[in-house]
């Protein structure tokens, strides 16, 4: 009964995943207030590719990791498929989390002592994926980042680029509802960008995925859907 | 275009899918955990060390604590005569002084917490001529039980025993004093005749043994012998009464009076208890014990310190890959559990090598001074190490681990 109802909301809030309004976010500095986010609206539907731009230290990390559930805003609402996430408790976003987002760290940080196959395999491991599912998973993100030769190298012996597209498969490998990636070509060659790009487009396409991107980078956000600037605290476009 | 069948991301599925997954996720955390303590073993070479080596320490000291706590109770009772009882019998005016019949004996060695028991004739004053000079001292008839009772050994020769007694056998121990006076040294004495009262004894022995100073001076005849040949020998008018352990000497003291006095006439009769040396030995004792289970709990707690201190230099300097689980979907519990089972994983294996190196110590130590721990005992230190580093894991791995699960993923990421 509940899924025909999520089913109806779904398709009554016509395919929009993710639904942001009036999102607010401030830092504190003992003290000292500094409001980053300051009035955040974004709705991002299925198959969207939406690219957020910005100058440096504009908030767009902040705003990230506010999706991602990774901090609490200091105000607003947050829906993703209907559900008020951001009234779930903790372990309830954390699960939310674990079976809905994906997530492209900026710093495209991997687990240190651990093969390219271990770290696709540890989001696996959480979300209770069965041990045969698992390497025809992992080997398939990984060569939709053209990294399937790289399965069994240490994670400390990679490239920057290799690393970055490591952390992408990562946050691929678990299929999930939406992806938010932070700056995920920065650094790769136009070539792996454009393999990349061409991969985000492929699976927002025909898995009618939502995605965020953060970027600098024009050619990135030439395959975007949509634009989005980031400034002085307010998205615009 | 085929869509890919949607997610159901209502919040009641998928904490029933995460239960009903449970099982097979923690088995893989497991083994994730395992697999990461071994990768990163250099990191905790210090706190297995550590752990190991307090382990071992543990099992060596109370192992052979106790063992050492035996010999040098022994040594010290010996020196002080702590639980050695003295009865004897006071002359009362003009009556015969009474002495112990055989059946007392009997009844006092039934006595709870008597372990050995004699009785001795005396006289005082014998002389014996040797080489044209003249030599006075103490005569003692004893039975072969006396050796047993004060630990007395051979320094030289042998001690009479049983069959010598029984015997009647003309033979005599002397003490070291006496028999470098006589005979001018313990080796020459041995097989010298002494004669006493026109009676000539063969000299088997030398007295020796921690307390035989008290007796350089005393040579001893097999108490029949004495009977039969010394002339003006008293009657075994005195006894002694070695007891179990230092807590028996009081009860044994209060029931000697009854035990003898059910046997025989009791007129006379004193009891001697060391009061002085028994609680003298008893401090001593205390500060040892002290001293064992003071070291004993100093190498825990600093165990205990030393893993709390590790576990905690670990979530700080792991901030950064809690947050990375958290972001790859790791519950708060996934993180306790991998945290806490890396503090068991640890200090089981550590305290696995403990017991190891405790176990050749025990072997070194007893090999040294000559002694036999008891395999049971060691058996408990095992299993009382084991335990000891599964709450040393669990006790010192919790707070550390509930922090690390606890940590906001954006500070884990920002932190740097
Ligand atoms: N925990 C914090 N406390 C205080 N200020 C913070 C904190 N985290 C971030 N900030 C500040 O918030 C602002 C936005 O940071 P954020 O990382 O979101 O920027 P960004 O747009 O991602 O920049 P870049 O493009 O360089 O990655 C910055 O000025 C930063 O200094
Ligand atoms: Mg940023």
């Amino acid at each position: 009964m509940n899924n025909t109802a999520s089913q109806d909301n779904f398709t009554a809030a016509d395919d929009i995943v993710v639904l942001v309004s009036h999102l607010t976010k401030d830092y504190f500095n003992g003290e000292e207030k500094i409001p980053v986010l300051k009035d955040i609206n974004l709705e991002v539907r299925r198959g969207e590719m939406v690219a957020v731009m910005g100058p440096s230290g504009s908030g767009k990390s902040t705003l990230l990791f506010c999706l991602g559930l990774f901090q609490q805003p200091t105000s607003g609402v947050y829906r993703v498929a209907g559900v008020d996430v951001l009234s779930l408790t903790r372990t309830q976003q954390a699960l939310f989390r674990r079976e809905t987002v994906g997530f492209v760290f900026q710093t495209c940080d991997l687990l240190e002592n651990s093969t390219v196959y271990e770290n696709l395999e540890l989001p696996l491991i959480y979300a209770g994926v069965r041990k045969r599912e698992r390497p025809d998973r992992i080997r398939h993100a990984l060569d939709m980042v053209n990294l399937g030769h790289r399965i069994r190298q240490p994670s400390n012996r990679l490239s920057g680029g290799e690393r970055q597209r490591v952390s992408i498969a990562r946050a691929l490998v678990n299929d999930p509802e939406f992806i938010l990636a932070d700056e995920p070509t920065g650094q790769l060659d136009r070539e792996n960008s454009l393999r990349v790009l061409e991969y985000f487009q492929k699976i927002t396409d025909e898995a009618r995925t939502a995605m965020v991107v953060v970027t600098h980078d024009a050619m990135t956000s030439e395959h975007c859907t949509r634009k989005c600037v980031l400034s002085d605290g307010v998205l615009e476009g | 275009m085929a869509l890919k069948p949607r997610k159901n991301i209502r919040i009641e599925a998928l904490e029933r899918a995460g239960r009903s997954s449970a099982f097979r996720r923690y088995r893989d955390l497991i083994r994730v955990s395992v697999r990461e303590v071994v990768r990163k073993r250099r990191r905790y070479i210090g706190v297995v060390a550590a752990i190991a080596l307090s382990t071992a320490g543990f099992i060596v000291i109370i192992t052979m604590g106790n063992d050492l706590k035996k010999n040098f109770n022994n040594d010290l009772d010996l020196l002080g005569g702590a639980t050695i009882i003295n009865p004897y019998f006071e002359k009362k005016s003009y009556e015969r002084l009474e002495w112990f019949r055989p059946r007392t004996m009997e009844a006092i060695a039934k006595i709870p917490g008597v372990l050995s028991t004699t009785r001795v004739t005396l006289k005082t004053g014998a002389v014996t001529t040797w080489k044209d000079r003249l030599f006075g001292f103490n005569l003692v008839g004893v039975e072969a039980s006396y050796w047993n009772v004060f630990s007395f050994n051979a320094a030289e020769g042998r001690l009479f025993d049983d069959q010598d007694v029984a015997e009647g056998a003309k033979v005599v121990v002397v003490g070291t004093d006496l028999a470098r006076q006589i005979f001018g040294g313990d080796k020459e004495a041995i097989g010298q005749l002494l004669s006493i009262d026109d009676n000539l004894y063969r000299v088997v022995g030398i007295l020796g043994g921690v307390r035989a100073g008290d007796r350089s001076q005393f040579a001893f005849l097999p108490i029949t012998t004495a009977k039969a040949r010394v002339v003006g020998i008293s009657d075994p008018y005195s006894a002694y009464v070695r007891c179990a352990t230092w807590d028996d000497v009081v009860p044994v003291s209060k029931a000697l009076p009854q035990v003898v006095a059910a046997s025989q006439e009791d007129r006379g009769l004193q009891i001697n208890v060391a009061t002085e040396p028994l609680e003298q030995v008893k401090r001593i004792f205390w500060w040892v014990s002290l001293f064992i289970y003071s070291s004993i709990v100093a190498t825990m707690i600093l165990g205990g310190f030393g893993i709390w201190n590790i576990m905690m230099a670990a979530v700080v300097s792991r901030t950064r890959e809690i947050g990375l689980k958290k972001a790859m979907g790791a519950l708060d519990n996934d993180i306790l559990y991998q945290f806490l089972f890396e503090a068991l994983c640890v200090t089981t294996s550590a305290s696995l090598i403990g017991i190891l190196l405790g176990r050749i110590g025990v072997e070194y130590m007893s090999h040294l001074i000559g002694a036999n721990p008891p395999e049971g005992l060691f058996l408990m230190c095992l299993a009382g190490g084991l335990a000891f580093s599964i709450i040393l894991g669990v006790g010192s791995g919790l707070y550390p681990s509930i922090r690390a699960s606890r940590m906001q993923v954006v500070d884990a990421m920002r932190y740097e």
